[in-house]
This record gives C-alpha cells, structure tokens and sequence, in this order.
C-alpha cells in the first residue's frame, strides 16, 4: 500500500527524494520503495524518516 | 616441473594479484576512502536474496558440469573453464538481481570511478584474448578462457547498468 502520508510529508517539506534519503542515510530508491509501499522498512529507519520530516510515527506510518 | 601445475601456480599467482588490485582499488573508487561499501538496510535484505539466488544457480551449474565430466564429453577447452564458467555465471546472477533491484550500488560507491575501474579490467581481460586471436593460436591449451569470461561477464554487467540507468532516466528521478 503507497504510503502517501510520507510524500505529502516530504513535499510539505520541500525535500526531494533524494534529500531525504541523505538525511536518513539510505538510498533514494529506498525511500521511494517506502513510498509506493514496495518496502517496509524497520523502526530504525521509521524514526529516521519522522526526525528528519518532523513527524511522528503515528502521522506517518499507524494505519487507521 | 608438470605443466599442469605451473598453469595452476600461474592461475593462483593471478588471482592473488587480482585481488590485491581490487584491494586498492575499492579503495580509491569509494567516495570516503572507505575499504567497505555501505549499504542501507533494504540493500542488505536485496543483496542477501541475490546471494541465495547466485548460490543456487551455481549449485545446478556445478551439478552441470560435473555430469559433463563424469560422461567425458569432449570440450574444446580445458575442464577447469567449467568451473570458473561457473564462478561467473553465479557473479552475473547476483549482479542482475541487485541492479534491477537498485541494490548494486552502494550508499559510498563513486560510480564514475567504478565506471573507470570498469573499463580498465576489461581491457587487461580483453588483451590476453585480442593478443592470442592475433597470434592466430587456437590450441585448447592456450588460449585465455578465463580472461574471455571475465570480458563478458563485465560486458553483461556493464549493459545491464547502463540499460537500468536509460530507464531510471526515461521514469524520471521520483517516480509516483
């Protein structure tokens, strides 16, 4: 399932794929995976991604 | 002293060179100065698939030619080429597999200075092989199997890299 909260996330950002992907110290394909939902990543990498994007968990990965 | 060992000395003499080369030049291709490559956790989970699947295909290659050399099939080159045959078919398995997968490249890897490594070991596999079609020596014995392997197997990585890349440019750099 795409995860379209982390896109809508990064966008409000202004970050590309690829800026994220250095902030959270992966690849930019592996952030695009995360968003088409190719990918599940782990806790660590969950975390990662809501430091750099200001979020928290639940805002971007706790499915209602 | 047997020819048959001389060769193989030869052979490990190569190999070990190789590997002292490859040693450096990870080294100089990697964007910190770093001996290992860093990979992100979804690299990892890919590349840990690509090896199973290379160790797999290599097992039924084996398995291959050790049936070709048990019925004594006559081949135009030595058996040990098999093998290493083999070797390569295994590389270019687990190549395939992390490239389409986006897992080939690592997160430290400078890819215009593997680009150059590239090129530059297959130029030392294709002179052994230009050289002895020049010299117009056909003998089994002779003639270099293994650099001529080595040639394709970098030639088939090297396309299937720059394939992946015309189509990660024709999807655009963020996809939906």
């Amino acid at each position: 399932m795409k995860n379209l909260r982390l896109k809508a996330a990064r966008a409000g950002k202004d970050y590309s794929q690829q800026q994220l992907a250095d902030l959270c110290g992966v690849s930019r394909q592996t952030i695009n995976a995360i968003e088409k939902g190719d990918y599940n990543p782990t806790i660590n990498l969950c975390i990662a991604i809501c430091k750099a994007l200001d979020k928290t968990l639940d805002e971007l990965f706790w499915e209602e | 002293m047997n020819t048959s060992i001389i060769r193989s000395a030869g052979l490990a003499a190569g190999i070990l060179v190789g590997l002292f080369i490859a040693f450096v030049i990870i080294r100089f291709a990697n964007s910190n100065k770093k001996y290992k490559t860093e990979y992100d956790e979804r690299q990892i989970k890919v590349r840990g698939d690509a090896y199973r699947f290379a160790f797999y295909t290599m097992m039924i290659c084996e398995a291959i030619a050790a049936l070709i050399e048990m019925a004594e099939i006559p081949l135009p080159f030595e058996n040990y080429n098999l093998h290493f045959g083999n070797i390569f078919i295994a590389c270019i398995v687990l190549s395939a597999i992390c490239i389409w997968k986006d897992a080939y490249w690592g997160l430290n890897n400078n890819r215009r200075r593997y680009g150059i490594v590239f090129v530059v070991c297959g130029l030392l596999n294709a002179i052994p092989v230009v050289m002895t079609l020049l010299n117009r020596q056909q003998e089994s014995m002779s003639f270099p199997y293994i650099s001529l392997m080595a040639c394709i197997m970098l030639l088939t990585v090297g396309a299937e890299l720059l394939i992946k890349q015309l189509v990660d440019k024709r999807n655009g750099l963020e996809e939906n």
